[in-house]
C-alpha cells in the first residue's frame, strides 16, 4: 500500500506546490501595461510611530493630483499615484522604491521617506536613473554634498541649515534686546536633533556673541516621561531655552514642563511649535513661545495660503502639516515643469525643473524657486513668531530674509567643503 | 531519528563513507541549485524577480546561520543581528575609505567579525537559556547605540551616504544587476553547503548533543564552552556575508541593519520555516519575503496580516512549514498502519 501511494502523493502535492509556487511568483511581476496614465511612486511611512508623516504626505500629494488631473494631467497623461509603506525601515524603502519603478512602471518617484530611507531612495534613484523628488528629508547633506548629487534627484522640503539661520538670526535679535545670555538647550537624541541644534547655537553666536549655553539636555526620541529633564533645565536657571523637539515628544514635553511653570521662568524657543499636529495637541498651550513656522495657514498671510489650509481641513477634516505642504510642492512643480517640458518624460521633466520658479501659496513672496545649483527648494515662507493658546496660533510671524540665508548658507557650504 | 544517525555516524567506520557520499550528494544538489538560479536571468527579464533572490541571499543566510545557533545547538541568540549590521558597515567603510578591491574588503570585513564575534561570544556563550538571549540582545543595543553615537564614522541615523563603490574585479561589476544577483546567489549557495557541512560534520553532531544534554557532552570529554564559542563566531560570519549582500543590494548601511528588529525577523523567520530541518530557514525567509511584498503591496494593514500568519504558525501549526512538511511526509510514506 505504501509502494501504491506514494508515487501519487508526490505528483499530486509537486504539482499543488508549482501551481502555489508559479501564482505568488507571477501575480507580483505581472508584466506592466503600458497606459495613457503615468504612474508616480511614493514610498513613505504609513505605519508606527510616524505614520502621520506618511498619510499627511499622502493627503497634501492626493490634494493636488485631483488639481493636476483635471487640468489634463502631465502632458495629457492622467497621473495615477502608487503609495507604498516602508514601515521606516530603509532597506524596505530601498525595495520598494525598485519595486515601483521595476515592477509597476512607475516613472517618477516621489521620496516621501524620512532619514536614513531618503537616503537609501536616493541610492535607488542613482541606481536606476529614475526622476525622484525628496519631499520629506530636510537633512542638509542630502543637496547639499556634492557627493550626493545626482541630475535625476530634487528635493522640495526645507533644508536644515535654512532653519538654523533665520532661527539663529531672530533669537540673537531677541537675545540683544531682553538681555538674554544664559540659555540651555533641549533636543532629541539623534541626528537631526544634534545638527539643528549645533547648527542653531552657532548662529545664535554668531549673531549675539556674548550668549552662553549653560546646560544641554539630550532626551531619546519618543522618551514618554521628561521629568528629569525639565527639572535640570530648571536648576540651570537659564534665561533661555532652544529646543527642537517635535509632534508628540514636543507636545508630552510641553504638558509635563507646564507642571513645573517652566514657560514662565524663561523664554522658550521651540523650531518645531507652529505645526498643527503640535499646536492642535498641546493641552494648555503657553503664550509666548517663539517658534519657526512649520505650516501654519495664516502665514504666509496671502488669501491662497488660507485657501489651500481650508481645502485641505474640508477634505480631510483636519489640518495640513509641514510635510503636506512639502509634498504638495512636489506635484505643483512637476505639473509646472512638465508643462514647461510639454512632455512627460523624467528627463525633459528634470531639465525643466532646474531653476523654475513657480507660484505657490507656500512661498515668501508668492513664488518658490527650485535652485538649479544644487536641485533644492528655496524661497518658501520662513519665519518666526510667538504663540497664543488660541487660533491663529501664531498670529504674527517675522519674516526670515532670504538674502541673509543665501549668504549665510554659501559660507555654511565652504566651512563644510562642499563648495 | 537525526539523533540515532547521531550515535551510529560517531562509531561506526561505514558511516565515513555515508558521509562522504552525502557530501557529494550535497555538492551536487548545491551545484544544481546555482545553475537553475544562474540562468533565471536569461529566462526572465523581471529586475524585480532578481532583487527578491538578491534579498532572499542575505536573509537566507542570516536566518540559516542563526538556526546554528537555535536549532542545532539550542543557542536561542536574540543579537544575531548585530552580526548583520556589522557585515554591512564594516564592507560599506571599508569600500568608503579606503578603496580597496572588493574581495579584499570581504575577507576584511569577516576578518573583523571574527574578532568582534570571538569576544561578544566568550562572554555571552557561558550563559544559559534566557540569559544567553538576553546578554546578547544587550550587545546587540551596544553596538547598535555605537553606530548611532559614532556619527563622524558611521553617519550616526542617517546610514552610510554617497553609495558604496565597487570596482570591478576579475570581470566582475557589482554595479551590474546581473552581476551582483549571481554574485549573492553564489555567496548564498556557497554560504548554505558550508554550513550544511558544518551541521553533518562530527561537529554539528557535537552541537546537538551540547543542545539535547551539555552536561553529558562535557561528561563525554567535549569543550562545551570551545564548541559554543566555535559556532557562535562561525554562525556570526555567515550572518555577516548576509549583511554584506544587503549592503551591496541598497548600497548603504543603516542603523537598522543592527537592531533588534532584524534579530526578531531572523527568530520569526526560522519559527516560520521550521527549526529542525536544514532548509527550514530558507523556506522561511522565500515565505516572509514572499508574504511581505505582497501584502505591502495590497494593503498598508501590514502588520495585522503578518500577526495572523504568526498565530497561525504558532497556534495552528504549532511548528514552522518545514517541520510540518516533513512529518506529514514521513507519516505518509509510512503509512497510516505504522
Amino acid at each position: 500500500m505504501t509502494r501504491t501511494r506514494k508515487p501519487g502523493v508526490s505528483r499530486r502535492a509537486t504539482l499543488a506546490m508549482m501551481g502555489a509556487g508559479a501564482v505568488t511568483f507571477a501575480a507580483p511581476w505581472v508584466a506592466r501595461a503600458q497606459a495613457k496614465t503615468i504612474k508616480v511612486g511614493m514610498p513613505t511611512i504609513l505605519s508606527g510611530r510616524v505614520a502621520q508623516l506618511g498619510t499627511s504626505s499622502r493627503n497634501g500629494v492626493m490634494l493636488e493630483i485631483e488639481k493636476v488631473n483635471a487640468a489634463g494631467g502631465l502632458a495629457g497623461r492622467q497621473i495615477e499615484m502608487v503609495i507604498r509603506d516602508s514601515k521606516g525601515q530603509p532597506q524596505e524603502a530601498a525595495r520598494v522604491a525598485r519595486e515601483l519603478v521595476n515592477t509597476d512602471g512607475c516613472e517618477i518617484l516621489i521620496d516621501a521617506e524620512a532619514s536614513s530611507g531618503a537616503f537609501a531612495v536616493h541610492e535607488v534613484a542613482r541606481d536606476l536613473g529614475v526622476l525622484c523628488l525628496h519631499t520629506n528629508s530636510e537633512t542638509s547633506a542630502l543637496t547639499a554634498d556634492p557627493k550626493q548629487h545626482i541630475p535625476n534627484a530634487f528635493r522640495t522640503a526645507r533644508q536644515g541649515v535654512h532653519d538654523s539661520i533665520v532661527g539663529g538670526s531672530y533669537a540673537a535679535a531677541i537675545a540683544k534686546a531682553k538681555g538674554l545670555k544664559k540659555w540651555a538647550t533641549c533636543s532629541p537624541d539623534y541626528a537631526y536633533g544634534r545638527d539643528t541644534t549645533g547648527e542653531y547655537v552657532t548662529y545664535l553666536k554668531r549673531f549675539a556673541p556674548d550668549t552662553e549655553i549653560i546646560s544641554e539636555s539630550w532626551p531619546k526620541l519618543f522618551q514618554p516621561d521628561y521629568t528629569e529633564v525639565v527639572t535640570k533645565i530648571l536648576q540651570a536657571k537659564p534665561q533661555a531655552l532652544y529646543s527642537c523637539l517635535w509632534g508628540g515628544d514636543l507636545t508630552s514635553y510641553i504638558d509635563q514642563a507646564n507642571i513645573y511653570a517652566l514657560f514662565s521662568q524663561m523664554e522658550v524657543f521651540a523650531v518645531n511649535m507652529a505645526d498643527y499636529t503640535a499646536l492642535t495637541v498641546v493641552k494648555n498651550l503657553p503664550k509666548g513661545i517663539h517658534s519657526g513656522n512649520r505650516y501654519i495657514k495664516t502665514y504666509p498671510a496671502t488669501p491662497e495660503n488660507a485657501a489651500w489650509g481650508d481645502a485641505y481641513k474640508a477634505k480631510y477634516n483636519e489640518y495640513p502639516t509641514n510635510w503636506s505642504w512639502e509634498n504638495a510642492t512636489a506635484i505643483m512643480l512637476l505639473a509646472e515643469a512638465s508643462k514647461k517640458a510639454n512632455s512627460a518624460d523624467g528627463k525633459k521633466i528634470a531639465e525643466a525643473l532646474r531653476g523654475l520658479k513657480i507660484k505657490s501659496p507656500f512661498g515668501a513672496d508668492g513664488t518658490v524657486t527650485m535652485r538649479a545649483e544644487d536641485q533644492t527648494l528655496v524661497g518658501y515662507a520662513i519665519g518666526w513668531g510667538t504663540t497664543i493658546p488660541q487660533e491663529p496660533y501664531v498670529p504674527q510671524v517675522q519674516a526670515g530674509d532670504w538674502k541673509t540665508i543665501f549668504e549665510l548658507e554659501a559660507e555654511w557650504k565652504k566651512s563644510k567643503g562642499y563648495t | 531519528m537525526t539523533e540515532l544517525q547521531a550515535e551510529q555516524a560517531a562509531a561506526v567506520p561505514q558511516a565515513e563513507a555515508g558521509l562522504q557520499r552525502s557530501r557529494y550528494f550535497d555538492v551536487l544538489i548545491a551545484l544544481a541549485a546555482f545553475a537553475v538560479l544562474a540562468i533565471l536571468p536569461m529566462l526572465t527579464g523581471s529586475k524585480a524577480l532578481l532583487d527578491f533572490v538578491i534579498r532572499c541571499s542575505a536573509f537566507g543566510l542570516f536566518a540559516t546561520s542563526l538556526n546554528l545557533l537555535v536549532g542545532y545547538t539550542g543557542l536561542v541568540s536574540f543579537g544575531h543581528g548585530m552580526f548583520f549590521g556589522l557585515g554591512a558597515y564594516g564592507f560599506g567603510l571599508i569600500m568608503q575609505r579606503t578603496g580597496v578591491p572588493v574581495p579584499v574588503a570581504f575577507v576584511a570585513t569577516l576578518v573583523i567579525t571574527t574578532i568582534i564575534a570571538a569576544v561578544i561570544g566568550a562572554i555571552c556563550v557561558r550563559l544559559k537559556e534566557i540569559y544567553f538571549a538576553f546578554v546578547t540582545l544587550a550587545f546587540q543595543m551596544l553596538i547598535h547605540s555605537t553606530i548611532l553615537s559614532w556619527v563622524s564614522l558611521t553617519g550616526g541615523d542617517q546610514g552610510l551616504r554617497g553609495g558604496i563603490p565597487r570596482p570591478a574585479f576579475f570581470g566582475i561589476d557589482l554595479s551590474n544587476h546581473v552581476h551582483l544577483y549571481i554574485a549573492s546567489c553564489a555567496l548564498l549557495v556557497i554560504g548554505l553547503l558550508l554550513m550544511r557541512q558544518i551541521a553533518q560534520s562530527p561537529f554539528g553532531y557535537t552541537l546537538r548533543m551540547i543542545r539535547d544534554n551539555a552536561n553529558r557532552a562535557s561528561f563525554v570529554g567535549i569543550d562545551v564552552w570551545r564548541a559554543k564559542l566555535t559556532i557562535f563566531v562561525l554562525a556570526a560570519l555567515f550572518a555577516s556575508t548576509g549583511g554584506i549582500i544587503m549592503a551591496l543590494f541598497v548600497s548603504g548601511a543603516y542603523p537598522e541593519f543592527a537592531y533588534w528588529t532584524i534579530s526578531g525577523e531572523g527568530i520569526f523567520i526560522n519559527m516560520l520555516g521550521g527549526v529542525t530541518t536544514f532548509l527550514g530557514p530558507m523556506v522561511g525567509t522565500v515565505l516572509l519575503l514572499i508574504l511581505n511584498d505582497t501584502v505591502t503591496r495590497l494593503t498598508e494593514y501590514y502588520g495585522i496580516v503578518l500577526g495572523i500568519v504568526i498565530l497561525f504558525f504558532a497556534i495552528g501549526l504549532r511548528k514552522g512549514l518545514m517541520d510540518f512538511v516533513v512529518e506529514w511526509y514521513t507519516q505518509r510514506r509510512n503509512g497510516p498502519g505504522e
